[in-house]
């Protein structure tokens, strides 16, 4: 339901700016707006509040605060579950010098941890290059007074080695020896050793694109191989206790501090929306004046707790919205505690208009109606609400989570109940049992009975829609629009009504009756509307005939639940029946919640609300602390 | 032959629609990928639009009811 509001204005002596701000951050209930750019010109005595430069230096500080917690927050493992501690905005400072150490000790531990990930990653590198070299480099690591090359080759390029090894001959008079070794199946990996005075003139050939010397990283570079690679295997072996030290206590600062961390967050955000609100005021040398909108159910409360708290120095009157702001009034949806979980549907579109219709009862009523009527299985809604109720208990933090939990509840119950309509249990086993009979029809024998059905569920809540679309109008005085759809209601009723005549289900009479109507009917649709008008009815009836689905997906339902029984029935062994029967059933179970609710959902927002849904609203954000 | 000919035309007026829907379905879904990867907020409504072109099938299936039972 969209809740009336009210323009108010709050003007005080300028004293008491700074608390008068913070009591309304504490009421929360104003959506504070920028006072008008005309009010002020029209005024010799107002002007845009000059905020002070102590405010501007604070909200200076205080952002860079904001800055560095985030940062910090970045740096800390968040534990498995925290509070945010509350934090006054006067102790924001303390706070900060408090954990200005932890903030260097967890740079640092990030910064150590960084590089030891990076160490490890770079000694995976070179992992395969180790194992192939170190057999050879460990059998030549005795030798004095020679250098020892490790190479990697393209194996494309193997014709390379005789060549190399013929020039490393060259240079080193013959005075090497050379060790080829498969790395992997693109890399031959090559040692070279040599007297260590021929190491210039070794070096200056190994520069061939096909060859690359295998370059250590730095804190290896003035090792000899053999070193290197001795070095590496230790701290491959002792890096990740490293890293779990450097995690450890990081986790340690974070258990400590995090609450800390994110309540003087989120008072440094509260103290940041209290300076904010000064470019939204503007003030007279002596007054202040704050503009905003609140409920009209809250108007009274707000202006007894300003009149109590500052002696009756802060007033609060409300303000004529103009109609040019009649668009811009912030939307207030309130519903009733057993309705609201529904509102998770309202998320997929842009918020209603303020003064338009909030769909909400609507959906709470037919969204779990056509769920229930397309699953219909006492079997299926169980389970269906058993889940549900655990999803709910388990997400009852995450309010998203928790209304889509409770609406699937109530779909579940609303699927039960219909199943029981329909005699239906996980198929047809309730009634092979002889627990339960059809008590309403058959879905599998009265196909034609449930299309119309579905059709008239169809014709009434297209009709619905078209009505509250009217009534919605009309009490808007928007004269011309409530014409218009009440043509249009009148057009496809006096339609549905020949079609009623045609298959026999109102007496011939009236078809001369519905015929009239519905040419004139037209003739002024097209008046009100222009070409759109058609086209429109033209939808409507594509919208009604759409409602055919809830037969159609629920009949796929229940014939896949008979296939699962009779091919449980068909195995050898029961075991082996339950086992495929229930593995079919499951499937079926999933297919249950996926495809009922898309198409409940579709035609909620394709062919009810099309009919009286405005969108473009704009929420109501009350000033209040996080 | 003629029950035949009716169990071809119902037949065609399911199986006619159900591939335009799939095509569309397949459009829509392709273009509604990619706006999830975007903006996931607007998974919501990609699942409707994805959802819409089911009309046809279903007038499809109407038809195709309308043929066989006469």
């Amino acid at each position: 339901m969209i809740k009336e509001m009210l323009k108010v204005q709050i003007i005080g002596p300028r004293a008491l700016l700074d608390e008068a701000v913070r009591e309304l951050h504490a009421a929360a209930v104003v959506h504070v707006e920028t006072v008008a750019e005309k009010f002020i010109k029209e005024s010799e005595f107002l002007s845009k509040l000059p905020i002070e430069r102590e405010k501007l230096k604070e909200k200076e500080t205080l952002e860079k605060y904001s800055e560095r917690l985030r940062n910090l927050k970045a740096l800390l493992p968040p534990p498995s579950s925290h509070r945010p501690a509350r934090v006054a905005a006067d102790d924001i400072h303390r706070y900060m010098v408090d954990l200005a150490p932890f903030e260097e000790r967890a740079k640092a531990l990030r910064a150590r941890k960084d590089e030891l990930i990076e160490e490890l990653s770079v000694i995976n590198k070179y992992e395969k290059l180790l194992r192939g070299f170190a057999p050879i480099v460990s059998r030549l690591g005795g030798l004095k007074n020679f250098d020892i090359t490790g190479l990697t080759l393209e194996k494309t390029r193997e014709d390379i080695s005789g060549l190399l090894e013929s020039e490393v001959s060259r240079v080193t008079e013959g005075m090497f020896s050379i060790h080829l070794k498969d790395i992997d199946e693109h890399t031959l990996g090559i040692v070279l050793t040599y007297p260590r005075p021929y190491a210039p003139q070794v070096k200056a050939l190994l520069s061939g694109k096909a060859i690359s010397e295998m370059r250590l990283p730095d804190e290896y570079s003035e090792m000899t191989l053999i070193e290197a690679l001795k070095l590496m295997g230790r701290r491959k072996a002792e890096l990740p206790g490293l890293i779990d030290d450097a995690d450890r206590e990081l986790y340690s600062i974070s258990s400590v501090w995090y609450a800390a961390i994110t309540g003087v967050a989120r008072a440094i955000d509260d103290a940041l929306e209290e300076i904010g609100v000064l470019y939204y005021a503007a003030a007279t040398r002596f007054a202040f004046i704050i503009e905003g909108w609140v409920p009209a159910e809250v108007y009274a409360d707000l202006c007894e707790r300003l009149s109590r708290q500052f002696n009756k120095r802060i007033h609060v009157r409300t303000l004529v919205v103009a109609a040019s702001e009649q668009e811009s009034i912030p939307v207030y949806i309130k519903n009733p505690r057993l309705i609201r979980p529904f509102e998770i549907f309202l998320t997929a579109l842009s918020p209603p208009k303020y003064g338009s219709v909030d769909p909400t009862p609507f959906v709470a009523l037919f969204f779990p109606a056509f769920f229930g009527l397309i699953v219909a299985d006492m079997g299926y809604g169980g389970l269906i609400l058993v889940l549900a109720a655990y999803l709910r208990k388990r997400f009852a933090g995450k309010r998203f989570f928790r209304d889509l939990a409770t609406v699937f509840i109530v779909s579940g119950a609303s699927a039960i109940f219909f199943g029981f309509l329909f005699g239906e249990f996980l198929g047809d086993l309730g009634e092979r049992a002889g627990l339960l009979h059809p008590i309403l029809l058959n879905r599998i024998e009265a196909l034609k009975t449930l299309i119309v059905v579905a059709l008239a569920i169809g014709i009434g809540h297209v009709l619905l829609g078209i009505t509250i679309s009217i009534v919605n109008h009309a009490r808007r005085r928007h004269l011309k629009e409530t014409g218009a759809k009440a043509v249009y209601l009148v057009l496809i009723a006096s339609f549905l009504s020949l079609i009623a005549v045609m298959f026999g289900l109102v007496p011939r009479s009236v078809m001369p009756w519905g015929a009239g109507v519905m040419a004139v009917s037209f003739v002024a649709l097209v008046v009100l509307e222009g070409m759109l008008g058609p086209i429109e009815f033209i939808e409507a009836l594509g919208n009604i005939v759409s409602y055919v689905r809830l037969m159609a997906v629920g009949t796929a339902s229940v014939v896949m639940a008979l296939v699962a029984n009779r091919m449980g029935e068909m195995a050898d062994n029961m075991v082996l029946g339950v086992v495929i029967a229930g593995l079919i059933h499951c499937l079926n179970l999933l297919l249950s919640i996926l495809s009922p609710s898309i198409q409940s959902m579709r035609l909620q927002y394709v062919e009810f609300f099309s009919k009286f849904y405005e969108g473009g609203g704009r929420l109501y954000k009350p000033f209040k602390k996080k | 032959m003629e029950k035949g000919l009716i169990a071809l035309a119902a037949a065609i007026a399911i199986g006619l629609p159900a591939l335009a829907t799939g095509w569309a379905q397949s459009r829509i879904g392709s273009a509604g990928a990619g706006t999830i990867a975007e903006k996931p907020e607007l998974a919501g409504i990609v699942i409707i639009l994805v959802a819409i072109p089911e009309t046809m099938v279903l007038l499809g299936f109407v038809v195709a009811y309308l043929i066989i039972s006469g």
